[in-house]
C-alpha cells in the first residue's frame, strides 16, 4: 500500500533533503564538542564557528544580524518565549517600578492582541495568558482570512503590550499584510510578533521592511530537520529568560546548543530558491484550478492568490473530510482535513469556523500541502484521485447529496 | 495463507474503513480479510475501496442487518 506514495502534507512535517543531512552529519561525527571560547579546546572553537555561522545565515535571510537571532526547538518554542518572555519582562519591570514608587500611578499593562485563526502555538499561549491574567482580544478575519487593519489599530489600547498576528496560515495559507500591521503597531508604541513558520523562505520577510519586533520560524516546514527553530529578537526589546540554565543563545535561553539541528536549518535555508517557490506556485495553481473545475459542490478555503505557493485547501460539501483522507490514503495519497476526528483536538478546524465557515464546512475541508519533492504529475493524480473519491463518497453520503 | 477477521459490529464511520485500512496494511498477498460489521455506509464504502486498490472483493453477504465482507489481499 506504500509503493508510490504521494505525500501532500508538508505543511506539518517535511521530508529531509539529503543535502541537508550530509551537513548534519558532520556535526555527528567530525565536530560534536559543543561550542566554547576562544582559550578552549580548538574542536569546541570551531563548533562555534559552525554554529556562528548557521545563525548569520538565518540572520542574512532576515536581513538582520546574527546577535538578534536564538535557536529554540522549533516555532512552537519561539512563539512561547516570544510571547511569555516579552510580557513577563514588562509586568516585572513595572513591578519594580512600582514597588519603588516611581510609577505608582501607572497600571501595569495586561492587554494582548491576535488572531482567531492563529496556530496553536499562538493560540493556546494566548489562552494560557489569559489564565494568567492578562486581557487577550482575538481578533476576527474575514471570510478570505485576513485581519482588518481598522480593527486592529482600533484594538490597541493604552493597555496593549504585544500584537501578535501570524504571517501565513497554517490551514488556508492566507498571507497577511505584515507591513501594514507592522506600521501600525509601530505607530502606536506596542511589540509586534509574527509566526512565520509557514512563509518562511517561500515568501520576502525583511525586517528592514517589514516593522517586526519578534519572528519565530522553523525549520520543519522547508525539508530542514524537526526539533529546531528560531526567535528573532529585534534589539532593545524587553525579553525575559525563562528556560532557565546556562548561558547560551546571548544569555535568554539556557540549554546545550544544538547544532547539527542548527547546521540543518541553515542548509535548508540555502537549498530553497525563488525558482522551487514558482514552481510549487504553479503545481499550487493547477491543482486548485483542475479540483474546482473538475469536481462540483466545491469552496477554496483562503484568498485564491493572496495565498502561501504551497497550499491547497478545499471544501467538499456532502462529504465528510476523513473519509475523503482515508479513501486517499489507500489510493497512496497523504492529505489533511480540518474535520474534527481527524485532529488530536477532536474540535472541528477553528479556522475553517474563523473564516465564517459552519462545522459541516470543517468537517469537509481537505488541505493539500506541497513541497520540494512533488512534481505535476501527482498533481494530476491526485486530482484525478479526488474527482472520483468524492463522487463514489457522495453516492452513499449521509449528509444529503445523492 | 491466512484469515483475518475484523469485528466492527456498532462501529460508524470512519472506523470500519479505519480497521479495514489496518488488516489490509498487515495482511499478505493472497491472505483473507474478513470484516464483519452493522454501519450501512460502510458496507458500500469498504467494497470502493478495494476496487480502487485493486483487491479482489470475494463476496459481501448481509443478513439481519450483520454484513460481512471477504477480500482477497
Amino acid at each position: 500500500m506504500l509503493n508510490n506514495y504521494t505525500y501532500l502534507d508538508n505543511a506539518s512535517m517535511t521530508r529531509l533533503d539529503e543535502r541537508v543531512l550530509e551537513e548534519m552529519q558532520k556535526c555527528f561525527f567530525e565536530n560534536y564538542a559543543i561550542p566554547t571560547s576562544e582559550s578552549g579546546y580548538s574542536m569546541g572553537i570551531e563548533s562555534r564557528e559552525i554554529l556562528d555561522n548557521s545563525r548569520k545565515i538565518i540572520a542574512d535571510t532576515l536581513g538582520t544580524s546574527k546577535q538578534e537571532i536564538i535557536f529554540t526547538s522549533g516555532n512552537t518554542e519561539s512563539s512561547n518565549i516570544a510571547l511569555k518572555g516579552t510580557l513577563m519582562a514588562w509586568t516585572q519591570r513595572k513591578k519594580r517600578e512600582n514597588e519603588n514608587n516611581l510609577n505608582t500611578e501607572d497600571k501595569i499593562k495586561n492587554h494582548v492582541i491576535t488572531s482567531s485563526i492563529e496556530d496553536f502555538s499562538v493560540l493556546n499561549t494566548s489562552k494560557s495568558l489569559e489564565k494568567l491574567g492578562f486581557q487577550v482580544k482575538f481578533l476576527d478575519v474575514d471570510p478570505d482570512g485576513f485581519i482588518d487593519p481598522e480593527d486592529l489599530k482600533n484594538s490597541i489600547t493604552n493597555e496593549t503590550i504585544i500584537v501578535s498576528i501570524q504571517h501565513a496560515n497554517q490551514e488556508i495559507g492566507t498571507v497577511q499584510d505584515l507591513e501594514t500591521i507592522g506600521k501600525i503597531c509601530k505607530e502606536k508604541g506596542v511589540l509586534f510578533h509574527t509566526d512565520a513558520t509557514h512563509s518562511f523562505t517561500r515568501l520576502p520577510l525583511n525586517i528592514n521592511k517589514t516593522p517586526v519586533d519578534l519572528i519565530s520560524i522553523s525549520a520543519h516546514t522547508i525539508h530542514g530537520p524537526a526539533g529546531i527553530g528560531a526567535l528573532y529578537i529585534r534589539k532593545g526589546t524587553p525579553l525575559l529568560k525563562w528556560m532557565d540554565g546556562g548561558f547560551q543563545e546571548f544569555n535568554l535561553r539556557g540549554g546545550t546548543e544544538n547544532i547539527p539541528g542548527a547546521v540543518g536549518f541553515a542548509k535548508a535555508i540555502q537549498l530553497v530558491n525563488e525558482d522551487e517557490n514558482q514552481r510549487l506556485l504553479k503545481m499550487r495553481d493547477h491543482l486548485i484550478d483542475r479540483i474546482l473545475n473538475e469536481v462540483p459542490k466545491t469552496i477554496l478555503n483562503g484568498h485564491p492568490t493572496n495565498r502561501t505557493p504551497q497550499n491547497v485547501n478545499i471544501t467538499f460539501e456532502y462529504v465528510e473530510g476523513e473519509s475523503i483522507t482515508l479513501h486517499l490514503d489507500m489510493r497512496g495519497f497523504g492529505v489533511s482535513t480540518g474535520s474534527a476526528c481527524f485532529s488530536r483536538s477532536l474540535d472541528p478546524s477553528h479556522v475553517i469556523l474563523g473564516i465564517g465557515g459552519n462545522p459541516e464546512r470543517a468537517h469537509g475541508s481537505v488541505r493539500l500541502t506541497l513541497g520540494r519533492f512533488n512534481t505535476m504529475e501527482e498533481m494530476d493524480a491526485v486530482a484525478d484521485a479526488l474527482a472520483q473519491v468524492v463522487e463514489n463518497l457522495r453516492k452513499i453520503s449521509p449528509l444529503g447529496m445523492k | 495463507m491466512s484469515n483475518l477477521k475484523i469485528d466492527v459490529k456498532g462501529e460508524t464511520c470512519p472506523i470500519p474503513l479505519v480497521e479495514a485500512r489496518k488488516a489490509l496494511r498487515t495482511a499478505s498477498l493472497g491472505d483473507i480479510v474478513e470484516i464483519t460489521g452493522t454501519h450501512p455506509a460502510s458496507k458500500k464504502e469498504i467494497p470502493m475501496a478495494v476496487e480502487a486498490l485493486g483487491m479482489e472483493l470475494i463476496s459481501v453477504e448481509e443478513n439481519d442487518g450483520i454484513w460481512k465482507i471477504k477480500i482477497k489481499r
